[in-house]
């Protein structure tokens, strides 16, 4: 194993980022899986083709998009700039573009649990007079944490992955912006950074597999009080 | 079912082994630096009309990915590299013909963008905000660029202002959207701008040259379609076209 400084960097902002494209996105998503599986709503197949276009697009359309948008001469970055916020080319912006590139799988997961709870407790919880919230908060929420945290857990990992639309808003920067794809990127093409990128390359693989094993494990644990 | 699914099996099988086997004789495979697209496309096309019998398969990317797709058995005939590191590295693997190893071109570094700013060297650098640069460890301008900001001595004021990119027509991109007040490119890729301009040259005492050697792999060597056309390389219709494009030829 061989690794700089900066090499170790890229392993820490490769965790920030992706934890907090998750924790950025996690309302949001839950909103509006909210919105597509209870809520009856005029052009829903558009909110559910917009959300869906990040897991098709490719991911360095998406980069040249929020780049566009962010950008000094994008509306979004105007204002931005304003309130004095500076985002493109800082690792912000690499949490922008994985939270974009994830945020489909997160409202599946969620979608798929939601769909799963029993209607009629929730018209029950409504006919004996609870608020539209009261329900969302102690009947939905609960019951769908299973696919809460399994969607969490897939847009962290996938977030470890980003690549295509990071290096277009963040750029390549070592100690900065440089997660691990990047800096594996940056090693194997040069003949000299093999071994480099090797080391990189195991370590992204524990952590995908560490995420992935916890993942199936709490889903195994959180399937099993459920059904208690 | 099982029946039909055996059938279409072996007929995805046999459409895999027949593509195998089409790389036939008058098909030359070229694996080229991105940076000099434009130009192969123009002489390959040009070349094609006097000799109908060859037909181009054109595989553009950067020289690293390139090398290693040669290294690894990819179909090519014909490198072209944007740097000699990659063109020593499969010579000495032994998989490029050591004896038609050529220098193709040069390229010269500039300084591009739109920034209002005076900037008429590499002096004035330390004054702007942001500067593209292609990310050292991977990108060839990258390297170059370092190199010469290193040598003129400014390298420790620019620490923080450098914006690293994948590669040089990222810096050029980011020049033309005024993401950074201006990147280091190659004069080729300067000329391609539509909104940045050329702000200076890079005084080539401050980086190695540029250098694109070409060479045909090992398996291409006695191929007469692929010593014919590195021969039109190295001819008059190439430097042309070379020089029209902002390349340098000695």
């Amino acid at each position: 194993m061989q690794m700089t400084p900066e090499d170790i960097t890229a392993i820490w902002l490769s965790l920030k980022v992706a934890l907090s494209a998750t924790a950025l996105s996690l309302p949001f998503g839950f909103a509006v899986a909210w919105l597509l599986v209870f809520k009856t709503l005029r052009g829903k197949v558009v909110l559910e083709v917009l959300v869906n276009l990040p897991l098709t697009l490719p991911p360095v359309v998406i980069g040249y998009f929020l780049l566009l948008l962010f950008g000094k001469n994008g509306w979004a970055g105007k204002l931005l700039a304003e309130w004095g916020i500076e985002l493109i080319f800082t690792w912000k912006a690499a949490v922008i573009a994985s939270a974009v590139v994830g945020f489909p799988l997160l409202v599946r997961s969620i979608r798929l649990g939601m769909e799963s709870i029993d209607r009629q407790l929730v018209d029950a919880s409504r006919s004996l007079g609870a608020s539209w919230h009261d329900s969302l908060f102690t009947i939905i929420l609960p019951l769908s944490l299973r696919g809460i945290f399994a969607g969490a857990s897939l847009m962290f990992a996938r977030s470890l992955g980003e690549f295509g639309a990071t290096i277009i808003i963040a750029g390549n920067i070592p100690g900065r912006t440089q997660t691990i794809p990047l800096a594996i990127y940056d090693y194997a093409s040069s003949p000299s950074g093999s071994a480099m990128a090797l080391s990189l390359c195991l370590v992204s693989v524990i952590i995908s597999v560490a995420v992935l094993l916890l993942h199936e494990m709490l889903g195994k644990q959180l399937q099993r009080s459920t059904d208690q | 079912m099982i029946q039909a699914m055996k059938k279409v099996t072996i007929l995805c099988f046999a459409l895999l082994t027949m593509t195998a086997l089409t790389a036939k004789a008058g098909e030359l495979n070229l694996s080229v630096a991105a940076s000099l697209k434009e130009v192969i496309n123009e002489l390959s096309a040009s070349y094609t009309a006097t000799h109908p019998g060859t037909v181009f398969l054109k595989n553009f990317g950067p020289s690293g990915t390139l090398a290693g797709q040669i290294e690894n058995g990819g179909p090519a005939d014909l490198f072209i590299a944007a740097n000699t590191e990659w063109m020593d590295y499969l010579n000495n693997k032994k998989l490029v013909e050591a004896s038609t190893i050529k220098t193709f071109a040069y390229n010269s570094l500039v300084f591009t963008g739109t920034t209002n700013k005076k900037v008429q060297s590499i002096k004035y650098l330390p004054k702007l905000d942001k500067i593209g640069i292609g990310s050292p460890k991977s990108v060839p301008a990258g390297e170059y660029a370092t190199a010469a900001i290193t040598k003129a001595g400014i390298a420790s004021q620019l620490t923080n202002k450098l914006v690293m990119a994948k590669d040089v027509r990222e810096c050029l991109m980011y020049a033309e959207l005024g993401e950074v007040d201006g990147s280091f490119v190659y004069k080729t890729d300067a000329l391609l701008a539509k909104k940045s301009k050329l702000l200076f040259t890079v005084p080539q005492a401050l980086y190695p040259r540029v250098v694109y050697p070409m060479a045909l792999t090992n398996k291409a060597a006695q191929n007469s379609d692929a010593k014919a056309f590195i021969a039109y390389l190295q001819g008059k219709e190439a430097k042309s076209v070379l020089t029209k494009y902002g390349f340098i030829l000695k």
